[in-house]
């Protein structure tokens, strides 16, 4: 047969920006309706609830809450709940479960071949993932946090307390990122990543926070601990233990490391998406 | 966004967000009353309170009067003699008839020399107006009216007195009468009417709220009052910087109370908590060995955090017992 060949149509490679935007714009409505979402619906609900209670508990004139025979105010109780369930707790769990399910869900499901098959960098998918993890845990943890705050903290004490509150809505964003840059580089990596974020967010973390020493460096949360607006809560030996060895950095280091965990783990993710072989199972 | 049910999610939690953000900016920068949500804190005659008072007490003297504690007092009471007179001159029977007393400072220049000027009293009890009113005129007082509420004034014809005040005294409602110089009584039914009292004063309702469980209670701002009662510089200047001050008490078998101060800034609360401690461990040192005094001494615990200070006590009746029995120089058999 003779005649000329009909060229194929040539595939015009997407701009990594554009292709992370599309990615994003696919993913968010996947994680947001994924069964993920009720887990994160149900710790996140927690906060709230309590908050709930509390302030049933204080419409019947009782105090929720007595530290030395002295009432506890909202904001008291609000700054508790921030310490110890959202930064202690919720964050690096989101995180952990989040952040380690961009790229190893789609390996799991097998999935990964379609996107690596499109046009678009494959930088670009893990960018665009690693966004709407952020929208998706912003959308969720945030309100809760503003709802919790409006339970808790009588209007009167707003105008006093309001600063800490965006203090802390940024400080939780922060973490949210910083948490889920390095757990996206842990999930692209390692084959099990759920249990290695586990054990680095509830093991590494916690441990090295109670050891005197320059070894809490190396975490994530000494530096968002830095930044809290609210006193550490001193119940519990783990407290006590960590308010001894406190030694808050500068507000200023701690953002800049918190940034550069950020940018430095989501740069180091994406070039291992880029240049790493993945073999899925059969 | 991909789907309907998504943009619905992220509209509402965005809503949700851009409401609270919205309100705390609104609240923070234009300062909504507390009453524009939520039932203002403490008692309602708080609503005759001006809003410039520096300092706002409360007794529940019903339950005071009424509590084991008080009835250990009854021996140093004045006789029933002086009682009965008082309550045929005014009808009042100070144990049955006086419900609570809500006292206020409005410190003004000068006050060190003429404190009472600056107070105001407002009792809530059972009157009988007629005859509080009729003892009053026998005794050189006017009736006038102010706003439709009577006040009955008392001219100070203290010579020693180079700026008299005139004090009077005014029957706020049925069952409340103000007292105080005739510009604070004034103040009081102005404080009302007008809505611009003490509620709206969002910095001293912060403590009353924190207040709970209390039937005595004094809320304050410091440096307000020491800036106006003339201390001498070397005591002023020795004083802790310390910004404002809740005490709190609960009198019954027992007593139990805290007191709250909020100092200028960390550093001073830090040296005012150790200072404290110092003391308390004095206290625990001298109270050693001395059965009643180092359970009273135990029962004191220094706390704050920041730029407050806070020390609260718990004095429970068997320890009165065992101070009453020392006071009368019997044995004391402290329960276990």
């Amino acid at each position: 047969m003779t005649g000329d060949a009909t060229p194929l149509p040539a595939f015009r490679r997407m701009s990594f920006v554009n292709a992370s935007r599309r990615v994003f714009d696919l993913s968010l409505g996947e994680m947001l309706w994924s069964r993920r979402t009720i887990f994160m619906a149900l710790i996140v609900g927690g906060p709230v609830l309590l908050a709930l209670i509390v302030k049933v508990i204080e419409s019947f004139g009782m105090a929720a809450l007595r530290v030395n025979n002295q009432r506890m105010a909202g904001f008291s109780i609000f700054g508790v709940i921030i310490w110890a369930l959202f930064l202690r707790f919720i964050v690096p769990v989101l995180g952990v479960f989040y952040g380690t399910a961009l790229m190893a869900d789609e390996v799991e499901d097998k999935t990964i071949t379609y996107l690596f098959t499109r046009p678009v960098p494959r930088g670009a998918v893990l960018v665009g993932k690693f966004l709407a993890y952020l929208a998706c845990t912003f959308l969720v943890v945030l309100p809760s946090v503003m709802v919790v705050y409006f339970l808790l903290v009588p209007l009167s004490q707003v105008p006093a307390t309001f600063g800490k509150l965006l203090i802390d809505l940024g400080l939780l964003a922060l973490g949210l990122a910083a948490y889920g840059g390095v757990f996206s580089l842990v999930g692209s990596f390692f084959k099990r990543p759920l249990v290695i974020g586990l054990i680095f967010a509830f093991g590494w973390e916690q441990v090295v926070m109670l050891i005197p020493g320059s070894l809490k460096q190396f975490t994530i949360a000494y530096y968002l601990q830095g930044l809290v607006p609210h006193a550490m809560p001193s119940e519990g030996v783990t407290s006590i233990l960590q308010g001894l060895f406190q030694q808050n950095p500068p507000a200023w280091v701690c953002l800049a490391w918190l940034f550069a965990f950020l940018g430095g783990f989501l740069y180091l993710a994406t070039r291992v998406v880029e240049k790493k072989e993945y073999i899925l199972e059969q | 966004m991909s789907n309907k049910k998504t943009r619905y999610f992220v509209a509402v939690m965005g809503a949700i967000l851009a409401v609270g953000l919205g309100t705390g900016l609104v609240a923070s920068y234009m300062g909504l009353p507390v009453s524009v949500f939520s039932s203002a804190a403490g008692p309602e005659e708080l609503q005759y309170v001006p809003a410039d008072a520096a300092v706002v007490a409360y007794a529940n003297v019903r339950e005071v009067m009424s509590s084991q504690f008080r009835q250990r007092f009854k021996d140093i009471e004045p006789s029933e003699n002086d009682k009965n007179e008082f309550e045929e001159k005014t009808g009042l029977n100070l144990e049955q008839d006086v419900d609570s007393i809500v006292a206020a400072v409005m410190p003004k220049d000068g006050m060190a020399n003429n404190p009472a000027g600056s107070f105001l009293i407002l009792a809530r009890a059972r009157y009988q107006a007629s005859r509080l009113e009729a003892l009053a005129i026998e005794h050189g007082g006017q009736v006038s009216e102010y706003n439709g509420k009577r006040l009955i004034a008392v001219h100070d014809d203290d010579a020693n007195d180079p700026t008299p005040d005139e004090m009077a005294f005014g029957f706020l409602e049925a069952d409340l009468v103000g007292f105080g110089s005739i510009e604070t009584v004034k103040a009081a039914i102005d404080a009302r009417a007008s809505n611009r009292n003490i509620v709206s004063n969002n910095d001293m309702m912060k403590l009353v709220n924190e207040i709970d469980n209390a039937n005595a209670w004094a809320v304050g701002k410091f440096d307000a009052i020491a800036s106006k009662v003339g201390l001498p510089n070397e005591i002023a200047s020795a004083m802790p910087a310390i910004s404002w001050f809740s005490a709190a008490g609960h009198v019954n078998g027992g007593i139990s109370g805290s007191f709250k101060a909020e100092a200028k800034d960390e550093a001073t609360a830090k040296n005012l908590r150790d200072i404290m401690g110092g003391f308390l461990a004095m206290a625990k040192m001298q109270a050693a060995n001395k059965p009643g005094m180092q359970q009273l001494a135990d029962s004191l615990v220094i706390s704050g955090e920041g730029n407050t200070v806070a020390l609260a006590f718990s004095i429970p009746s068997e320890v009165l017992d065992v101070l009453e029995a020392l006071a009368k120089g019997r044995t004391p058999q402290l329960q276990q």
